[in-house]
């Protein structure tokens, strides 16, 4: 299976079609039935056409009723009328198929991508990511609403358009197939230049609008520190690397389009000689009207393949994008999800046992042997300084990333074992992050989790001591937050991330440098409703102010992803040699100064 | 600006490509009227109404030829769109990005950046599209004109007949369109929406994966996307109805030509070959009218798009959109002797005369950054803001009369509880938020626009929650600032990262990653500092520098600060105490009002608000 994959990713073509296809485009039955049959209906009436405008010219030449002349007119004319509204209402039907079936993918995409580790959203921009799973996307969009049914249709017309000038003479039929196989083989042959190039413009797109949303963001920084010139240079630098890709992407198009249409003049030339062979060779093999017949149909082959061009033109858009989509699909998280081991209930205790950390395979460790026990319900106060393994720690706990030796227990259970929705459901992180999301307040607290009520929402916001806040809310919890907190402090916006731990039930508790952006009356207010949430629970704080960790039960010290120090927090503060107590010298000295 | 007069505006950008292009695609437009015509001799030497000189095979080769020929037009066409269209939309981005940075900085966008990457793609790609179609306009005219001239000598009367109902369809269709625009907005509206839920789902990955909110988020996702494919499909159902009024237009016409020709056939005036070249050209008619009926399609897009653009310029004028301006391709013409802003702006204390008159000058250089000339402004003697008012427009929140005084050399902490203000007031005063009211006087001068003057070398700054870029960390921190030998190192120094520098694989090339991601939060201020503190500045704005340093880290770089600064005066918010015991000013904010100031020990004993947030740390 795995091999399988490999390969057909190598060559692309038709079996990565084949899989898109039968995901997405198959199972929308309805939709198919419609568009086939309004197709099929179309096709008829295309080819009865010409055929009235052959009665038409020999019916002139000779000398029947002028009547029937009208006749004929008043046909072509009323299937004409018809065939226009076949064509709106295909139109509709595939429009409605290349949306469902592309929204279908979207939501996979970002559930995907949303199931990646940081490892992979590390390398990303949100702006590239808006490329990945909206742009590209959208350049699947026609392949899914009307490659198979125009494929098909296309096919079926040119096949009865062929079928018909067999009909007229052998010959005739015979130099149009020819012309056909060698035109689509043709036409075949020069798509294979353009594919890699419009992946290529794909990927620079990524990069550009990856560029402008980070600048978006930046403005603040850009603008205060006068680094405008900075950001327009390396605008700059993009324009020109990315037009030579678009000419040559372009120049893809060119080729494909000159190509039919040198195509199609043979075709026609080739048309006229035969006829003018068969005509000459013996008069009354073939009327004048049968003659503009063939010329009619070899005219109308054009469409037909005209419309196969264009959907292998789109096809060519799309396989960039096809590729660009698989690789995001194939992109595995290196977490995986564990068997579903259970967790006991209520607090639940944490241990390292010898572990070992780096960020990149070979690389520097960023924690070094880490042994560590917690019982249930413990407070862990950890300090270091910035940069020596704390978050790092953190992290590790929610499994964003794994040790590479030795391992973390909890609850007794390994991490691995567990389902990532179970372990993140019992183990809460709160951030030094600003994480506010456009939306409402009630969907910025819950997540978009509807179980929760308004009261509960409220209480945990007056014991936070937003109470206020809460009141002045002009629409209440449905008011609007803009995207990073707007005009949210980045005080309250903290508080805010911290209220939602409050609203869900977790047995293990990690505050990362929670309050770091909190004055300390307010951190002296959020207290006892910090008591009541650690409650029953293991908490690990993270902290760089000693105050921080008064409430812990354990201290341990990092320094360059080492314990350094670690022990009861009493017992480490009594004791005059301990680093601990050290520091909370230094901690003193910094209030008395 | 009306969406004629923008559109103008960009042709006028590029006239000469323009002008390349609009004649390529006039005459491939036009390249079709030859083989109608070959058609119709074929038809004609048949029957024997008109004998062709050089036979039947001579008309196939010049059919073939006559491809050859549209196909080498075809070739000039394309290189010339694909340069012109590139450079209009560059050019328009390039506008956008550029006054998006010189608005001020906190309120730069009006939206969430997710969405205002939708303008900047879309929406620009919308008016390309309206751009490159409009060049079609002028090969139908000539077609047509010619086409009738032909159609004209053969059957006035048929010509007429056929022709007439055509164009009364193509106006039909016109007003049509009108409802277009109607669910364009719609539908641009619906994505927006979804891009906008893509980037704010990206941009808070961590916190949807800590909370395992992962199938709600997605489930929300869905919802928008749901509503996109709703107006979306209405859009098509619009588009394409008319479209294949443009599209059949052909078969009704032939089938006009088919009534009125039975008669003239019978009579003898009317030949097949004649009945061939009418079908035919009719096709290409209305090809080209469906041209016409995309350009419109588009052109109503683009109208919907500008309007989009232009909210996002929030209130600044349309043309700064259009203004020519360097893109990245072609020779720069610099402003000024070769050297970019930065370098210039750090020795420019002398020229006084870098006034608005230097920019003013588009006879010398005709393409700048359009950006403000660096002001230098005299030494830092004292600054001071009066009266100075900000009130956020969603919740009536911020600050209210606030004056301060700063002198050289001075070091003066802002302190308050959360949402008291703090941050409000140091943007405010840097131009990074519109002031309301109230003024600023650098040395007693009046500062008119605090956005343009607070740069280096007056001010640096260093956001509460900076951001890094996608780049080297060198570059993170000299953001296009040539670097002097050991100014980095220097920097680097003074904001107490020289030890975590040497703890990155790559040092200072290591790539950061988006947003910085890759260093750890303190790691990510301290290189905010060092950005800051590269710039040669007499002003250092520092909003909140120490959250995520620890006390050690902390205390060191207060201390290298205070040692380095010289004579640079410093704004700090701050409410630690490692801050405070080195302030020689303190001001208290609550409210958005200024409650208390003065120094430490005073404060102490004076104020009750300051009390508790120096005690507050201590009883926790």
């Amino acid at each position: 299976m795995k091999g399988e994959q490999k390969e057909d990713r190598k060559i692309g073509g038709w079996s990565v079609y084949r899989e898109m296809l039968g995901r997405y485009v198959l199972p929308q039955k309805r939709l198919l039935g419609w568009l086939a049959a309004l197709l099929l209906l179309s096709i008829g009436l295309q080819l009865v056409n010409p055929q009235i405008i052959r009665y038409f010219i020999d019916t002139a030449q000779g000398d029947g009723e002028l009547t029937a002349l009208y006749w004929a007119a008043g046909f072509f004319i009323l299937f004409s009328l018809v065939q226009q509204g076949v064509s709106v209402a295909a139109a509709y039907f595939s429009e409605n198929l290349g949306w469902s079936t592309t929204n279908r993918l979207r939501a996979e995409l970002a559930e995907h991508c949303l199931a990646l580790d940081m490892g992979f959203h590390k390398t990303q921009t949100s702006g590239s990511l808006i490329e990945r799973v909206d742009g590209d996307v959208n350049a699947l969009a026609n392949f899914f609403s009307s490659f198979i049914i125009h494929l098909a249709g296309n096919l079926v017309l040119m096949v009865g358009i062929l079928a018909l000038l067999f009909r007229e003479n052998v010959w005739i039929g015979l130099v149009m197939t020819a012309f056909v196989i060698g035109a689509v083989y043709v036409i075949q042959w020069i798509r294979r230049f353009a594919v890699p190039v419009w992946k290529r413009w794909r990927e620079m797109n990524a990069e550009f609008y990856g560029f402008i949303g980070e600048h978006l963001e930046g403005t603040e920084d850009t603008r205060a520190n006068g680094a405008a010139g900075y950001v327009m240079n390396r605008f700059y630098e993009l324009t020109r690397r990315m037009l030579p890709v678009r000419v040559r992407a372009f120049f893809g198009f060119c080729m494909m389009w000159s190509t039919t249409i040198l195509v199609f003049a043979l075709g026609n030339a080739a048309a006229f000689l035969v006829c003018a062979w068969l005509w000459e060779g013996g008069q009354g093999a073939l009327t004048i009207g049968s003659i503009y017949l063939v010329f009619y149909y070899t005219e109308q082959l054009a469409k037909p393949i005209e419309k196969i061009r264009t959907q292998l033109e789109d096809l060519q858009k799309a396989d960039a994008s096809l590729l660009r989509v698989r690789e995001l699909l194939a992109t595995q998280p290196k977490i995986q999800d564990g068997p579903g081991a259970e967790l006991p209930a209520g607090p639940l205790s944490v241990e390292f046992h010898d572990m070992e950390f780096a960020y990149e395979e070979g690389g520097r460790n960023t924690l070094h042997r880490l042994q560590l026990k917690l019982e249930p319900g413990q407070t862990l106060g950890l300090l270091g300084r910035t940069g020596s393994g704390k978050t790092t720690l953190a992290r590790l706990l929610l499994r964003f990333y794994d040790p590479q030796a030795g391992g973390i227990r909890l609850g007794g259970v390994d991490l691995r074992e567990l389902k990532l929705h179970e372990l993140r459901r019992k183990v809460a992180l709160v951030t030094q992050n600003i994480e506010i999301l456009e939306g409402s307040v009630r969907d910025n607290l819950t997540l978009f989790d509807d179980s929760i009520p308004d009261a509960r929402i409220a209480e945990v916001l007056r014991e936070l001591g937003l109470g206020a806040w809460h009141d002045s809310l002009p629409d209440g919890l449905d008011t609007v937050l803009a995207s990073g907190g707007g005009s949210l402090s980045a005080g309250e916006a903290q508080l805010l991330a911290f209220a939602r731990v409050f609203l869900t039930d977790p047995g293990l508790v990690i505050l990362d440098e929670a309050s770091s952006r909190l004055d300390p009356l307010t951190e002296t207010r959020i207290e006892q409703a910090i008591t009541r949430l650690l409650q029953e629970k293991t908490c690990i704080i993270i902290a760089h102010r000693l105050a921080t960790v008064q409430r812990a039960d354990h201290i341990l010290i990092l320094e360059h992803g080492r314990v350094l120090e670690s022990g009861g927090r009493e017992q480490l503060a009594s004791d005059p040699d301990s680093r601990f107590s050290r520091m909370l010298a230094v901690g003193m000295e910094e209030v008395l100064a | 600006m009306k969406t004629r007069q923008f559109f103008i505006s960009i042709i006028r950008y590029r006239p000469g490509l323009y002008a390349l292009n609009l004649i390529a695609w006039s005459l491939i437009h036009m390249a079709p009227l030859v083989p109608g015509l070959l058609t119709k001799a074929f038809f004609d030497d048949l029957e024997g109404s008109y004998d062709f000189p050089y036979g039947i095979a001579a008309i196939a080769a010049l059919l073939v030829a006559a491809a050859l020929g549209r196909i080498a037009l075809i070739y000039v066409g394309f290189l010339t769109d694909v340069n012109v269209r590139y450079r209009v939309s560059m050019l328009l981005r390039r506008n956008m990005l550029a006054h998006v940075l010189k608005e001020p900085g906190a309120r730069a966008i009006p939206v969430s950046p997710g969405e205002a990457i939708s303008n900047f793609r879309d929406d620009v790609d919308h008016t390309e599209e309206a751009f490159s179609w409009s060049v079609d306009m002028l090969g139908l005219v000539g077609f047509v004109v010619v086409a009738s001239w032909i159609l004209l000598s053969i059957d006035a009367q048929m010509t007429v007949l056929v022709f007439v109902p055509l164009i009364l369809v193509v106006t039909a269709a016109q007003i049509g369109t009108a409802r277009i625009q109607k669910y364009r907005a719609a539908s641009r509206e619906a994505t927006a929406k979804v891009t906008g839920a893509i980037s704010e789902m990206f941009s808070n990955v961590q916190a949807i994966q800590v909370a395992g909110a992962e199938k709600r988020v997605v489930g929300r996702f869905v919802q928008l996307s749901e509503k996109r494919r709703e107006t979306m499909v209405k859009d098509k159902l619009m588009t394409e109805a008319l479209s294949s009024v443009f599209a059949n237009s052909v078969n009704l016409g032939t089938g006009l030509i088919l009534l009125l020709a039975g008669y003239k056939m019978r009579a003898g005036g009317f030949t097949v070959g004649d009945l061939a070249l009418f079908v035919y050209y009719l096709t290409f008619v209305t090809q080209l009218i469906g041209n016409v009926g995309n350009f419109m399609t588009y052109y109503k897009q683009m109208a919907v798009s500008f309007g989009r653009i232009k909210s996002m310029l929030q209130g600044a004028p349309a043309q700064l959109l259009t203004k020519p301006a360097y893109i990245g391709l072609g020779r720069r013409k610099p402003r000024r002797g070769g050297q970019s802003e930065e370098a210039r702006s750090t020795q420019a204390a002398p020229a006084g005369a870098a006034s608005p008159a230097d920019a003013g000058q588009p006879a010398e250089s005709p393409v700048d950054d359009g950006f403000p000339p660096p002001v230098a402004a005299p030494p830092l003697q004292m600054l001071e803001a009066r009266g100075l008012t900000y009130r956020f427009p969603e919740t009536g929140r911020g600050i209210e009369g606030i004056d301060l005084t700063l002198r050289a050399g001075s070091f003066t902490v802002v302190t308050g509880m959360i949402g008291s203000g703090k941050t409000t007031l140091v943007r405010t005063l840097l131009g990074l938020l519109p002031a309301e009211a109230g003024e600023i006087r650098w040395n007693g001068e009046l500062v008119e626009r605090p956005a343009d003057f607070f740069v280096p070398p007056q001010s640096a700054y260093t956001a509460q929650i900076p951001r890094l870029y996608s780049d080297r960390l060198r570059n993170n921190i000299l953001l296009g600032q040539p670097e002097r030998p050991g100014s980095v190192e220097g920097a680097l120094h003074a904001a107490v990262m020289e030890e975590d520098i040497g703890g990155l694989e790559q040092g200072l090339d290591t790539m950061v990653g988006p947003r910085g991601v890759k260093l750890s939060g303190g790691q990510a201020q301290r290189t905010a500092a060092a950005r800051m503190l590269v710039r040669d500045a007499q002003l250092y704005v520092f909003d909140d520098l120490s959250s995520a340093l620890d006390v050690e880290t902390e205390r060191r770089l207060w201390e290298r600060l205070f040692r380095q600064r010289g004579d640079a005066a410093c704004l700090v918010v701050s409410h630690r105490k490692a801050a405070l015991a080195h302030a020689d000013h303190i001001i208290v904010l609550h409210g958005g009002r200024i409650e208390a100031e003065g120094s430490a020990e005073e404060l102490l004993r004076t104020s009750e608000s300051f009390r508790q947030l120096w005690h507050g740390e201590e009883t926790g």
